[in-house]
């Protein structure tokens, strides 16, 4: 792999002759109040670390923050913290540009002129909680509290959850939702396996890991926890050099990492997986005993009515054989047949299919058709790497004790969901529910509040969400930057940034063992900012007894203390520490010795702040028929609760007849038809026919979500591997380049049916032909100064397309063309 | 006296640019703004190569992390007219920025494109600078800056072994790129000892070492399956 | 422009003077004890109270930094009801109750590029602290003046004499 200067040069990007006269200085980077000032001058330069979890993404890595004379300079992974183990990523090293970010709230704030107008003015706590609580109230005495809503945006799973469900439940409002919500995309395990859980894949074990689009080192739940697994498959030693195949239509950060990248037209992973189990089952690579014992619908198979059903082997076999497979993937049936039998011989194997690859209105049939290899080449005994975690043993909050409003309000539909609903497992749609607050259906909304999250930024529709934010009488919001989406609030109120604020993160999803962090201050509050947890306490004091009560905490470092209690008295687990590993902790339970005596719980406490957190890497005994909570107690080919979901839909709407079947399945956008419904199956993605490119976006590990725009070190960092500072580009292959007369640099546009905005052209091979993709982050137009302004939002020229079971966002969805702008 | 080395294993390496905020914000390292980031004036200590290979679609792609190389033979050092870039005694090749006249010679001369020029004066106000690292100071408009291997973290290592009168034991001195790999793809140790880490790597069929036929001998190894 | 230099030498030299003499008697006008909030009497805290450097300046053993003390470690000894009657305890008093930081100015520094490091010199090194500082015990007044001054060339001479590392990178960062 050589390199010549030329080259470093060349990659080093053309230094023009272009002279700007700006630069950044830190004055503008940086706003810090005097009192930290003061303490820098007369600090003695007296180092202290402070262990917390980072907040940057859900993925609840343990963190070390470097304090001199008290003052955050500099952020590590914490070293004995089992999901990083001292790993970090990009994005959580610019968390202290967060801390100190120049556009942060400082104080409560109520919007003074237009929706979005961007006028506000600075009210007192108190004020702003009245106002609040006043109208909370007469909602409430008028029997209308549940045209409350709460959309909790944080995507960590935090107490926080918990917390806010509590407060909704006593105050009596059935409309608390998260959005993005982690329970959707566990839809395919639960109508498979019937665990609504994301899996764990634990590469220690396995031979051959064959991914769908399954972005793990970037769009993963956990990054860093899966750059950790990913560097065991790399190890010095050639035996534990497992194989690692890539499906993508672009390269992605995992691709560029695995042994084999394959391309694939984006939304057809399901029929490229039915093509793999074409092969492993004509070929007999299948693990035969597995499937006869633990699964059920593999063959054709006759219901107590005496009526016969399609079986998988059969749907497979009949429908994908690999030619046909080919012809809708786009990969040639020689690599099909080729990668069916090195998974079929490299024993034990995992197939992934989760963690960004879902983003198709057909993902969730796609990740059934990918997991169901899982059952084929039966990776579900102990060698294999797949399994579910274990809930931690903490304390469930004390009982709501709801009132009689509440009761009434609690009743109510919940209105996250159309009743005529598309999407049959989940409990919240953005576009649903932007529809009924649009439609007063069933009833109006008369306040949101919003906890973090930019659902405006994020969400595919924007301008109908913007609509529904203007109609509804009050939005408030919890967050400590304005978004695009808290420029429509009434009242903000200002949250801490996670290095100021208590929080506790728990099971961080696709994560191997049950574990919780502590999320503590590292500095005092800057300014005068709140946690939101406490603020709804504070709310509920001023709504009433009834509501207070629900959360009889002095503070929320209280109400985690009691949760942790359990814990404590558990005895189970231990507290994160130095050479603590797994094996030797399960080698000591094993022999009934217990790591760590602690003499009380605020001992404990003590020992579980400073080192950052707890962890049981132990698994309770699972046999494998245990594994599958199906109705028929194994693994359902042939999903008997998608099967009773749609009957039950049908029936609501009146009787089982054909024809209100066919409405019901239409209305659905499904195309399949009778059994194969309910099996793994490929479904046709609805297309505007005539436009040429599939549009695929992308998330950057330095800026998940959007979120990270507001930090010049991420915002420098963005295109860091096409040194695109900044801006956004669109990637295309060489192919379609000169097709279209683009050539790489040029600027084009990119046109769907909904709109078009303009990049500047990457050419090169490391996207699939006919593909066009766009990395989602940039192109906000609030979000304080060093977001606004800067690259473009691909999901604005996004069709307003779902996922057809579970409601998911589907921005793989839209077809578009391009052209060279002049 | 110690040799300090550097061994980036790419086979572990993702990528991931970890490094590269992990070095920005140990050595204060100003950002520019956009418009001159993207004319080639973005500064990284540690920087990012991505390489592409092969035809489509058997095309591998492969990303890089390139600090400077503290080369055994300097070519920057030799140009230098002022003796602001010099090859100290333990092997790392130092940058005194108040020495520095930002001629760049020591730019044009290495190989590796390793330094980068402060074209603007990086404005931090006073209060700044209680948020900033301590350890390492703020460079000045015009001139030349580059990776220090932390040499920042040396000095502190070395007081620490010395108060407990110890030899610094391998693993104790890492750069902060080091620290927070994710995928603990970079090593760092004395290569002199043939009991450290980073030495029994460097004899791996794998390492390798950029242009090395130019005679610089480079002390960052990386290690790698692939041609 | 030869001749305008004639013309306007004599007024040159007459305003430098007069400019010269102005500083002069600023300088000397000027009480060098000023420059400390309190009037700290080293001298009488080292040989009446038996104290030793450490015992204030806590650091100085296992930090680069010394510190100057303040109102924590004078607590230590002095409380609202004071020792003396001395006006300056007074002062220090004032500090204590309200709880405010005294202002002390630092006399001995160096510039953020360069490193120096009190553990490395005192513990490391066993220099006493009079070779940088001067004979302390003997000063009645508040440090205004460095005894020493940390300037590169004072550094250089010392590690010359003692044969110590003049690698740019042990002190430069």
């Amino acid at each position: 792999m050589e390199i010549k200067r030329r080259d470093f040069l060349k990659l080093l990007g053309g230094i023009s002759g272009a002279v700007a006269f700006s630069a950044y200085g830190c004055n503008q980077i940086i706003d810090i109040p005097e009192r930290l000032i003061e303490m820098a001058k007369k600090g003695a330069g007296i180092e202290s670390w402070k262990n917390t979890i980072c907040g940057q993404c859900p993925g609840g890595c343990g963190i070390s923050v470097r304090l001199i004379d008290g003052i955050p300079v500099y952020i590590k992974g914490n070293p004995i913290y089992p999901v990083n183990q001292g790993g970090m990523c990009p994005s959580g090293h610019s968390a202290l540009e967060v801390l100190y970010n120049p556009d942060r709230i400082k104080e409560p704030m109520k919007r003074i002129g237009l929706p979005g107008s961007g006028k506000w003015e600075s009210i007192s706590w108190d004020e702003a909680l009245q106002i609040i609580s006043d109208y909370m109230i007469k909602q409430r005495e008028n029997n209308k509290s549940h045209q409350v809503v709460f959309i909790d945006g944080s995507e960590q799973n935090s107490l926080m959850k918990e917390h806010i469900s509590h407060f909704m439940k006593a105050y009596g409002s059935p409309n608390y939702y998260q959005y993005p919500s982690v329970k959707n995309s566990s839809v395919p395990f639960q109508l498979l396996q019937g665990i609504e859980q994301i899996p764990s894949y634990d590469f220690f074990n396995t031979k051959y890991i064959l991914s769908f689009g399954s972005n793990f080192l970037e769009e993963g739940y956990s990054p860093i926890y899966y750059s950790k697994m990913y560097a065991h498959l790399r190890e010095e030693t050639e035996a534990r050099r497992a194989r690692f195949i890539q499906i993508d239509s672009r390269m992605s950060l995992t691709a560029a990492n695995a042994d084999r990248w394959m391309p694939i037209r984006p939304g057809t992973y399901g029929a490229l997986a039915l093509g793999v189990a074409y092969v492993l089952i004509r070929e007999e690579l299948y693990d035969k005993q597995f499937v006869n014992k633990y699964t059920f619908g593999f063959e054709d198979w006759t219901d107590k009515n005496g009526q016969t059903h399609l079986g998988f082997k059969s749907n497979v076999l009949g429908n994908y054989y690999p030619e046909q497979v080919s012809e809708i993937t786009g990969v040639q049936s020689e690599t099909i047949l080729e990668i069916a039998r090195e998974l079929g011989i490299n024993k034990p194997s995992l197939v992934l299919g989760d963690q960004g690859s879902a983003d198709n209105t057909n993902s969730t049939f796609s990740q059934m058709a990918v997991y169901s290899l899982n059952a084929l080449l039966g990776n579900f005994n102990n060698e294999s790497g797949l399994s579910f975690t274990d809930q931690p043993p903490l304390a469930e909050l004390p009982e709501v004790k709801v009132d009689k409003l509440a009761t009434i309000g609690n009743k109510q539909p919940p209105i996250g969901l159309s009743q005529n609903s598309a999407f049959p497992f989940t409990n919240f749609s953005v576009d649903s529910f932007i529809e009924n607050v649009l439609a007063d259906d069933p009833y109006p909304v008369s306040a949101l509040f919003l906890y973090k999250g930019n659902p405006l930024f994020n969400a595919l529709n924007h301008h109908d969400f913007a609509e529904a934010l203007k109609k509804i009488p009050l939005v408030v919001s919890f967050d400590s930057f304005l978004t695009e989406t808290s420029e429509y609030a009434d009242i903000i109120l200002p949250d801490h940034t996670f290095l100021e604020k208590w929080d506790e993160i728990s099971n961080i999803p696709s994560v191997g063992f049950t574990h919780v962090g502590i999320q503590q201050p590292v500095i005092e509050p800057l300014f005068n900012t709140r946690n939101s947890a406490e603020v709804l306490v504070d709310l509920g004091n001023l709504i009433g007894e009834s509501v207070s009560n629900a959360l009889p905490f002095e503070n929320y470092e209280q109400e985690i203390k009691f949760r942790v209690e359990k814990i404590y008295r558990s005895g189970k687990g231990a507290i994160i520490s130095e050479g603590l590993k797994g094996s030797w902790l399960e080698f000591l339970h094993q022999r009934g010795w217990q790591e760590g005596e602690y003499n009380s719980f605020n001992e404990f406490w003590e020992l579980l702040t400073r080192n950052g957190g707890w962890w049981n890497p132990i698994k309770q005994k699972k046999y494998i028929k245990n594994l599958f909570k199906t109705p028929s107690g194994k693994f359902e080919f042939y999903s008997q609760l998608l099967k009773k979901k749609i009957d039950q839909i049908v029936l609501s709407r009146g009787e089982d007849t054909p024809q209100n079947r066919e409405l019901l399945i239409n209305s659905l956008n499904i195309s399949a038809r009778g059994d194969k419904i309910f099996l793994p199956h490929h479904e046709e993605v609805p297309v505007d026919e005539g436009i040429p490119l599939y549009l695929t976006t992308y998330k950057l590990l330095t800026n998940r979500n959007g979120q990270s725009s507001n930090q010049p070190m991420m915002q420098e960092m963005f295109g860091y591997t096409n040194r695109k500072y900044w801006s956004s580009w669109g990637e295309i292959h060489p192919k379609t380049a000169a097709q279209n007369g683009i050539s790489d640099g040029d600027w084009m546009w990119i046109e769907s049916s909904v709109g078009n905005i303009k990049v500047q052209a990457k050419v090169h091979p490391c996207v699939m032909r006919d593909v066009v993709a766009v990395p989602f982050g940039l192109g906000h137009t609030s979000y304080g100064r060093f977001a606004k302004g800067y690259g473009i939002n691909p999901y604005s020229i996004v069709k307003n397309k779902y996922d057809v079971i579970n409601g998911n966002s589907a921005p793989q969805a839209t077809r578009v063309k391009i052209s060279r702008a002049t | 006296m110690p040799k300090w080395a550097m061994v980036i294993d790419l086979d572990k390496c993702t990528g991931c640019g970890d490094c590269m905020a992990a070095c920005k914000l140990e050595n204060n390292i100003a950002i520019v703004s956009p418009e001159e980031a993207n004319v080639g004036r973005v500064m990284f200590w540690m920087d990012m190569i991505t390489t592409y290979e092969g035809e489509y679609p058997n095309i591998k792609v492969k990303r890089i992390p390139k600090p400077c190389f503290h080369c055994d033979n300097p070519p920057c050092t030799r140009v230098c007219p002022v003796y602001a870039t010099y090859k100290n005694d333990e092997g790392l090749v130092g940058q005194i920025y108040h020495r520095c006249i930002g001629c760049r010679y020591c730019m044009v001369a290495c190989p590796y494109t390793a330094k980068v020029f402060n074209w603007y004066e990086p404005k931090w106000p006073d209060e700044f600078k209680s948020c900033l690292n301590p350890d390492v100071s703020l460079r000045m408009v015009g001139v030349v800056e580059k990776c220090s291997f932390c040499a920042h973290r040396l000095i502190k290592v070395k007081e620490n072994a010395d108060m407990e009168e110890r030899e610094i034991y391998d693993g104790e001195y890492s750069p902060a790129c080091g620290e927070s790999c994710p995928t603990n793809a970079i090593y760092f140790g004395d290569i002199d000892n043939k009991e450290s880490q980073v030495y029994k790597l460097s004899q791996s069929s794998r390492s390798y070492r950029e242009m090395e036929n130019l005679g610089t001998e480079p002390k960052v190894i990386y290690l790698s399956k692939r041609e | 422009m030869r001749d305008l230099i004639k013309k306007y030498f004599k007024l040159l030299i007459i305003s430098l003077f007069v400019i010269s003499v102005l500083i002069f008697w600023a300088a000397s006008g000027a009480n060098p004890t000023n420059i400390q909030p309190i009037a700290y009497n080293h001298k009488l805290h080292i040989e009446s109270v038996e104290l030793i450097c450490s015992d204030c300046h806590i650091y100085v053993e296992s930090m680069p930094s010394a510190t100057i003390p303040n109102i924590s470690i004078c607590e230590e000894c002095h409380s609202d009801d004071p020792i003396t009657d001395s006006p300056e305890e007074l002062k220090l008093i004032k500090y204590i109750v309200e709880e405010e930081q005294i202002p002390w100015q630092q006399i001995y520094s160096v510039p953020d590029h360069v490193y120096f490091s009190h553990r490395r010199h005192v513990s490391i090194g066993e220099l006493d602290c009079s070779e940088c500082h001067g004979h302390v015990e003997e000063m009645t007044e508040p440090i205004s003046y460095p005894a020493w001054l940390p300037s590169m060339d004072n550094c250089i001479a010392c590690h010359n004499e003692l044969k110590i590392t003049k690698d740019c990178l042990s002190c430069h960062m």
